[in-house]
């Protein structure tokens, strides 16, 4: 019988126990649904089952990992954007299908089949570099499928994904599991629309792997979604940021036409939109990274005429890639760099000891922030910007693979240090829960326009 | 991993050190041009190419270090120039030849060290050797055979004291700031 | 024609001529490359690259061959200008109408690298967007955080470095995920093909170059 069986497993990063003595049975055909708090090993879990651990890296000290398959094993990563060895999606997929020794004649078809999966079939010949974060999503999630694996493994699949393609998509592989008896183990901190798939749950924590009884699943799988309410800003409120005629274009494609809007000070701003509408190119355009045409000014200053190094002493960007945040090694130099440029008069050295442990970074000073795993590195690149303490804060997708938890923290830590240093917060991000009571404003981009919402949205 | 052979990894690490460096080549290339147009008055014009012919030469070294097993300091410096060729370089195909032969150059410092000993010798030695071998093929290249023999010394010089300060001098920099982070091991 | 083959032959007459100081062979090749570039839909801002790139390395090698070596030869002089010129010429030839892919495939299928060596670089070749955008990415995360990274800042090429061997990792791995192993047969979806046509133009090609340098100077 083909299944994946985990024997007494024990599995160290650096010294660092990850996984103590695991025993667990996942047989084929099953969905498996694998929860944790970030930090906890599901990426590792993950990776084992698929062979590219310990040969990339860590060592098993103790028992054994034994996958028996006739089939392939697909693997989604946590991160899209690293996932692709070919410029186009098409290319990809056939790069994929080739790997897996399909005859040439079936090729194409199953190139179509597949992009048609991740409804990704308008991007079949774009530059996968010039796609959005939940773009890149779907199609890695497409490449993945085109494989017809027997065993798929899916790392926070829908941390990028907007609502409706979360939908979806979860209808899809609810029905390839149906269709195919595909072994489906997926990783989430997001559980809503989980309950139909009706997944074993397990959860890891401090290395052990637990199978959860129907009830605690069903109380974790509940659907406990909330609504943000938010109101209109008042005529009055004073803007930081202000644009005139804006419009945005990225290769062929106009993202925003004409529009004028504006950043109220020292408040939170939600941004919202589906996939590709051109959120992040939005952020990038307010932090002068990107081309625009109409006026975008900043403090009634147009910010083409503030040099480079003036304007992000006032504004920041929190990119969606945490890595893209960091400048050097080791989380403690990361640390300092901020603790001594930074202008936030709330983060004292104490205060910052103290927040680590909060986001339970604590006492990794030495360790080197490549490894850390998805949900540590988003705290980090939070926190180290907080400490930087610009006037305004653009967040692109702070909150993606944060657990529960984490994301609580957080929160709180940014309303704290707000309560001592005020900021404008700019905040792009699909997953809504928890944030209500944060956000004071809504934007809404969509049909190539951004308006607020009001009232009960 | 068995470290006998290079793997998918060390693969692509050493094509990105060929685009890294490639794009060091590519505003290298200002600085040559500005010593040519400086250095042709005086009859020196070639030796333009001397001068900057470390900061061509680094990615072998570099990689040599990185990877430090046989054949890394060859397509480390190797795969710069199929890169730049693929990204439609215009001395794009030619310059695998070049690239070649560079890799060569560096990765005969390393074989005379046996691939065991990485320290300052193995940098002085493969500086050597890329001295040699580079010059030896700009022989034939830029026809050095025209020059006289005190202009050849003089450019022979240049070009040993050039890669020693960028292959030998600043990649044992990189080098030992990569060690630092922990990021090449033993 | 045969992306292989024409890598092979642009490399073969670039190696003969380096051997060989031929000047008519330089000046037939230089022609012929141009008549193929616009055959190929070449544009002229790119003549004018085309012209700019050697122009310096060439004049100062002519000047001084001829103004300051021992034998003043304008002859070889002229040689060597034109050589620049036709390696210039051969590699914009070959890059303006092969393209990357089409090329890894060709390697892979008709000369047998092994796919290792074929994707991997190409993997790494597609990363060349990212890299730029992460250069600036990185420039301003370092403004943000109060750090002025210029471009000969060490910081900035250890960075790059560190990028590096982060990205080789994770997509060493992303690639084993999408099914490929080493040393492992694959398909294909396009078969490259290398017909008798494509070996007759080679050969053709060579034995008109070799012609030329025999009987030119
Ligand atoms: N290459 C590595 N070297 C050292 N430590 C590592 C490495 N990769 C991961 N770790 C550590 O192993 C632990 C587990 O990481 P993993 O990525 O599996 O967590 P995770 O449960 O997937 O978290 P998240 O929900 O945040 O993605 C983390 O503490 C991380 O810091
Ligand atoms: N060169 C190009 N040609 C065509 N379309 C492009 C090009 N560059 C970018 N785009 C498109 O512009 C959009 C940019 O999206 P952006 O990353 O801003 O989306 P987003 O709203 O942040 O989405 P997500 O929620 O998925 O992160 C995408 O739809 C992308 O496909
Ligand atoms: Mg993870
Ligand atoms: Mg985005």
């Amino acid at each position: 019988m083909e299944k994946i069986l985990f024997d007494d497993l024990s599995f160290v990063f650096d010294k660092q126990l990850i996984l103590r003595h695991v025993n667990a049975t996942f047989k084929a055909g099953e969905i498996h649904l694998l929860t944790g708090i970030s930090g906890s090993g599901k990426s590792t879990l993950l990776k084992l089952i698929a062979g590219l651990l310990p040969k990339y890296g860590g060592e098993i000290t103790t028992g054994t990992v034994s996958v028996s398959t006739a089939g392939q094993i697909g693997m989604l990563f946590q991160d899209p954007a690293m996932q692709f060895a070919l410029d186009t999606p098409r290319h990809e997929l056939e790069f994929t299908l080739e790997n897996c020794q399909v005859p040439t004649a079936k090729i194409n078809s199953r190139v179509i089949s597949a992009l048609r999966f991740g409804k990704v079939e308008a991007l079949a010949n774009q530059s996968i570099s010039t796609l959005s974060g939940g773009q890149q999503q779907r199609v890695a999630l497409s490449v993945v499928m085109a494989m017809r694996p027997s065993i798929l493994l899916l790392d926070e699949p829908f941390a990028n994904v907007d609502e409706e393609n979360r939908q979806l998509l979860l209808a899809q592989l609810l029905k390839i599991n149906h269709d195919y008896r595909t072994t489906i183990i997926i990783t989430d901190h997001d559980f809503h629309g989980y309950q139909r798939l009706n997944p074993f749950v397990w959860q890891l924590r401090d290395g052990k792997l637990i199978k959860l009884l129907n009830n605690q699943k069903h109380g974790l799988l509940q659907d406990d979604r909330q609504y943000i309410k938010a109101s209109l800003p008042p005529v009055k409120a004073s803007p930081i940021i202000s644009a005139a005629n804006l419009s945005i274009k990225r290769g062929n494609k106009t993202l925003l036409t004409p529009a004028t809007f504006s950043l109220i000070k020292n408040k939170t701003t939600l941004l919202t939109g589906p996939n590709g509408i051109g959120k992040s190119t939005l952020l990038k355009a307010i932090a002068k990274l990107v081309k625009y045409q109409g006026t975008i000014t900043f403090d009634s200053q147009n910010i083409q005429k503030i040099s480079p190094g003036k304007y992000y002493q006032r504004l920041g960007l929190i990119f969606q890639h945490a890595n893209d945040q960091f400048l050097n090694v080791t989380v403690g130099e990361e640390l300092n760099l901020s603790l001594k440029n930074g202008q936030n008069s709330y983060f004292t050295s104490q205060q910052v000891q103290r927040s680590l442990s909060e986001l339970g970074l604590a006492g990794r000073e030495e360790q080197v922030i490549y490894s850390l795993s998805g949900g540590q590195k988003k705290k980090l690149q939070i926190l180290l910007m907080l400490m930087m303490g610009q006037e305004v804060l653009l967040f692109d997708e702070p909150f993606t693979g944060l657990d529960k938890e984490s994301l609580k923290k957080v929160l709180n830590l940014i309303t704290a240090s707000r309560e001592k240093y005020p900021q404008t917060l700019l905040i792009v991000s699909h997953q809504l829960n928890g944030l209500d009571g944060f956000i004071d404003y809504h934007l809404e981009f969509n049909h190539q326009q951004l308006k607020y919402c009001g009232g009960n949205s | 991993m068995a470290k006998h052979q290079l793997h998918l990894r060390d693969i692509i690490l050493l094509a990105l050190i060929g685009i890294i460096f490639g794009i060091i080549y590519f505003a290298a290339g200002f600085i040559y041009n500005g010593l040519t147009i400086l250095l042709t008055p005086i009859g020196y014009g070639p030796m333009a190419n001397d001068l900057t012919m470390g900061i061509w030469c680094m990615a072998g070294p570099l990689a040599g270090f990185l990877l430090r097993m046989p054949g890394a300091a060859f397509l480390g410096e190797f795969f710069g120039a199929v890169v730049e060729m693929l990204l439609g370089d215009q001395w794009g195909a030619v310059n695998l030849i070049s690239g070649a032969v560079q890799g060569i150059g560096a990765e005969l410092g390393f074989t005379f060290t046996l691939y065991k000993i990485y320290n300052w010798l193995t940098l002085l030695i493969s500086s050597l050797t890329l001295t040699i071998v580079t010059f030896g093929w700009d022989w034939f290249r830029n026809g050095y055979s025209h020059f006289s023999g005190q202009m050849l010394i003089i450019m022979l010089i240049a070009r040993f004291i050039s890669i020693f300060v960028f292959s030998g001098i600043i990649v044992r920099l990189i080098v030992n700031m990569l060690q630092r982070a922990h990021l090449i091991k033993r | 024609m045969n992306p292989s083959l024409k890598l092979f032959t642009v490399l073969f007459i670039s190696l003969e001529l380096t051997f060989t100081s031929k000047l008519w062979a330089n000046i037939i090749i230089i022609i012929g490359c141009l008549i193929l570039l616009i055959h190929a839909g070449f544009r002229w801002q790119q003549f004018c690259w085309l012209v700019l790139v050697p122009l310096f390395p060439a004049i100062a090698i002519f000047i001084t061959i001829v103004l300051f070596s021992p034998s003043h030869s304008l002859f070889y002089g002229l040689v060597l200008f034109s050589r620049l010129y036709m390696y210039v010429s051969l590699g914009t030839v070959f890059t303006f109408t092969t393209n990357p892919l089409a090329l890894a495939r060709s390697l892979e299928q008709n000369c047998h690298l092994p796919s290792k060596y074929a994707y991997g670089v190409l993997a790494a070749l597609n990363l060349m967007t990212k890299m730029k955008q992460a250069v600036i990415t990185i420039r301003a995360a370092g403004q943000m955080r109060g750090v002025v990274l210029h471009w000969w800042s060490p910081t900035l090429y250890f960075k790059a470095i560190l990028v590096a061997l982060q990205w080789s990792d994770q997509l060493a791995q992303a690639m084993e995920s999408h099914g490929f192993v080493e040393g492992q047969a694959r398909t294909s979806t396009i078969n490259i093909p290398l017909t008798v046509y494509d070996w007759l133009i080679t050969i053709t090609l060579i034995v008109v170059i070799q012609i030329i340098i025999i009987a030119l100077p």
